[in-house]
């Protein structure tokens, strides 16, 4: 490989970290105030990915300025399903089983919903600039990632915005920190909490929404991404934005990296071989069991004092 | 309490009979079909349903089949699978078991059509898939497992014979360098093994330099496309589902990829992917089990018939081998004259649809139950064109290599 490949490799894994942080961050904040692991996230990441196909096919309206409008439709849709469904379930500090149970079949009703409304006819979005790239010498960036990766940057500096300097960031600061204690010195931990999830949803939906642009969708959009979330935001440190960020780009790096360079492993002897491409997705798994292992709080647990934002 | 419960056994016994009463004086013929209309495959599943029941209305039009003096009509037991192998196996059981069905038609795709081929010979059903190659089905002894698509080696092997002839012809050159990029299944380690079986006997023509897996439904391959730039390679084989096709081929076009040739093995002219890719799609060369662009009757027949039924035309292959596997079934239980399994199991093994859509215009399956039909060549057109581009007797166009 020459050092244009290896230059290519690495802008590949940082669009590709800008991607993983876009679809991970809406359950960040989630799990941060309420505690939920969020399956739902995976229907409102599809959710999100058809309202842009729609307000492309029907209105003509970019899939970008699409992914906008989806923030605040997307708002208001988590507060409507946060009042009809999560409120109800009882609180607790660690993640319960009827949040993940509740949230698994909302999951199930969304995605069976989409099949009633759209069908089973894989859907994408085609603009003119879908295919069209970004040439730097020998290295080609795909123009739709490039804007992906840039919205992913802003929505991660606009929560951390949010979290730092606004009212309600300090009240979710207050809740991820203790509940008890927020609730004491009056937070309004219903109110914070529905808003919370509508932030978390709004983001899903701005993440599906930017996916659309470069995947092909169906009703079953979504769990890869999922999968890869939960990866994220266990090495982040679960209730750190800034730890998405971090784990995305380890994540993408090791995926990126892991087929391309040649790992040293023993046997009669030092050897070096790729990892073949179908290994792939087991990095993500295999990180997640170590990260469990070693570090419980994600990398970002190690920088606790200075990085996390809650 | 002994004589109550004296009767209550007689009343249960007389209602199981009753309930058996349909199946002793059967006025239909059951047919289970299996296919996915749900996840990653359902796009392909609906086309061949649609297939099957094209097929079954077309039968039951023209009487039904004769059993016995009597004529029966065909009625579909229709399961969907939800593209879940656990799932597709289970349903096939069941239509096996509980449906009182004469055969199943089912298992798209290959690795669907694995996990439902262990049934068949369990209660001694005919199953015929129309959607799934892999050599692995249909080494294993079976008796009562058929496949109405060839092997994917002879896909594998046919791809490589179409390069060459364009080495012949003067339009490749000589020791191209391919790269391989499969999809993680048996259908990908077939055409593989049906690429490099080619390229041992004809020495000199072409050299793989990276052959590569990739799991289904994946979301980015930028990573492996990296791999394949890297590679230096002239020409690009791949063996990919619908999905996987047009993400790659997006994210290939994207990294600014280009090579003398682009191939996804059975796939390429699918509606869905032009419309998602747009002129991103041109060129690309499929070997197909069939085309709509094959000048037999029959076919014209049928894709007129098809439009009539769904209001557009089939889109690539999938419906035409599902529409064959259901007359070729409807055949041979009219030889059999009887809706007896093993009977019909029997007439399947040596039945030949004449007439047939599929290239050579006769299905027949093999000693292992697999059809083993020449595969046609098409290369995608500018302006949704398809072209049939080998083999030359039934070729519709000139091959345009290398691509521009």
């Amino acid at each position: 490989m020459t050092a244009v490949d290896y230059l290519s490799l690495v802008i590949s894994a940082l669009l590709l970290a800008g991607i993983y942080a876009a679809m991970a961050v809406g359950m960040t904040v989630i799990y941060g105030v309420m505690k939920i692991v969020n399956l739902a996230h995976a229907g409102f990441l599809m959710l999100g990915a058809y309202f842009a196909y729609e307000m492309y096919e029907r209105f003509h309206i970019d899939p970008i300025l699409g992914a906008v409008i989806a923030l605040p439709a997307f708002f208001l849709f988590g507060m409507a399903v946060y009042w009809v469904l999560v409120r109800w379930l009882p609180k607790s500090d660690t993640p319960t089983l009827a949040s993940l149970l509740l949230m698994f079949g909302f999951w199930q009703v969304l995605q069976n919903v989409a099949y009633l409304v759209w069908g089973n006819t894989a859907y994408s979005i085609f603009t003119p600039r879908s295919l069209a790239s970004v040439h730097i010498g020998e290295i080609s960036i795909s123009k739709d990632k490039l804007i992906v990766f840039t919205a992913a940057v802003i929505s991660l500096v606009l929560l951390q915005f949010i979290f730092n300097r606004s009212w309600f960031g300090r009240s979710m600061r207050s809740l991820i920190q203790n509940p008890y204690a927020a609730k004491i010195v009056g937070v309004d931990d219903q109110r914070t909490s529905m808003l919370s999830f509508g932030l978390g949803t709004a983001f899903a939906g701005f993440a599906g929404a930017l996916l659309a642009m470069l995947y092909p969708f169906t009703p079953d959009f979504g769990p890869p991404f999922l999968l890869r979330s939960f990866v994220i935001i266990v090495l982040g440190g679960l209730e750190s934005i800034s730890g998405v960020a971090l784990g995305a780009l380890i994540l993408a790096l090791l995926e990126t990296f892991s087929i391309n360079i040649p790992l040293p492993w023993y046997w009669h002897g030092w050897n070096f071989s790729y990892l073949p491409a179908s290994y792939q997705p087991a990095v993500s798994f295999v990180l997640l069991v170590v990260v469990l292992l070693v570090l419980p709080k994600g990398f970002a647990g190690l920088f606790e004092k200075k990085w996390r934002v809650a | 309490m002994n004589d109550k419960f004296f009767r209550i056994s007689i009343c249960l016994i007389l209602l199981a009979l009753l309930g058996a009463v349909p199946l002793l004086a059967q006025d239909t013929i059951n047919i289970g079909v299996v296919m996915p209309m749900t996840g990653r495959e359902a796009k392909p599943g609906l086309y061949q349903k649609e297939g099957i029941e094209l097929a079954i209305k077309q039968i039951n039009g023209a009487g039904g089949i004769t059993i016995k003096g009597k004529k029966l009509q065909l009625k579909e037991i229709f399961y969907d699978d939800g593209s879940d192998s656990a799932k597709s196996a289970a349903l096939t059981e069941r239509a096996m078991s509980s449906d009182n069905v004469v055969a199943v038609i089912g298992g798209y795709s290959t690795a669907l059509g694995e996990a439902e081929s262990v049934m068949p010979d369990r209660y001694q059903t005919p199953w015929i898939t129309a959607g799934a190659a892999a050599t692995s089905i249909f080494s294993k002894g079976y008796k009562y497992t058929f496949g109405t698509l060839s092997p994917v080696v002879l896909l594998g092997s046919t791809t490589a014979e179409f390069l060459g002839s364009l080495v012949d012809q003067g339009k490749l050159k000589k020791g191209l360098k391919i790269a391989l990029v499969v999809e993680n299944t048996d259908h990908g380690v077939d055409y593989v093994n049906g690429i490099n079986e080619w390229i041992g006997k004809h020495p000199g023509y072409f050299t793989v330099v990276l052959t590569e897996k990739f799991d289904l439904g994946g979301t980015d391959f930028s990573a492996l496309l990296q791999k394949v730039k890297t590679a230096r390679a002239d020409i690009f084989l791949s063996d990919a589902h619908l999905q996987d096709y047009i993400t790659m081929q997006r994210q290939y076009l994207q990294a600014g990829l280009h090579h003398q040739m682009i191939s996804y093995g059975a796939r390429g002219p699918e509606s869905d992917a032009r419309k998602a890719l747009g002129a991103g799609t041109d060129y690309i060369l499929a070997a197909l089990w069939w085309s709509d662009r094959l000048p037999y009757p029959q076919v014209q027949k049928f894709v007129n018939d098809y439009k009539a039924m769904y209001n557009r035309p089939p889109d690539s292959w999938y419906a035409a081998t599902a529409y064959d596997s259901m007359r070729i079934l409807a055949q041979a239980i009219q030889a059999a004259g009887t809706l007896d399994k093993t009977k019909v199991r029997d007439q399947l093994a040596k039945a030949q649809l004449k007439g047939s859509l599929l290239p050579g215009m006769v299905l027949s399956y093999g000693p292992n139950g697999q059809a083993g039909y020449s595969f046609l060549v098409t290369q995608n057109k500018p302006g949704d064109k398809v072209d049939i581009v080998y083999p030359k007797d039934a070729a519709t166009g000139p091959a345009v290599a290398p691509m521009p």
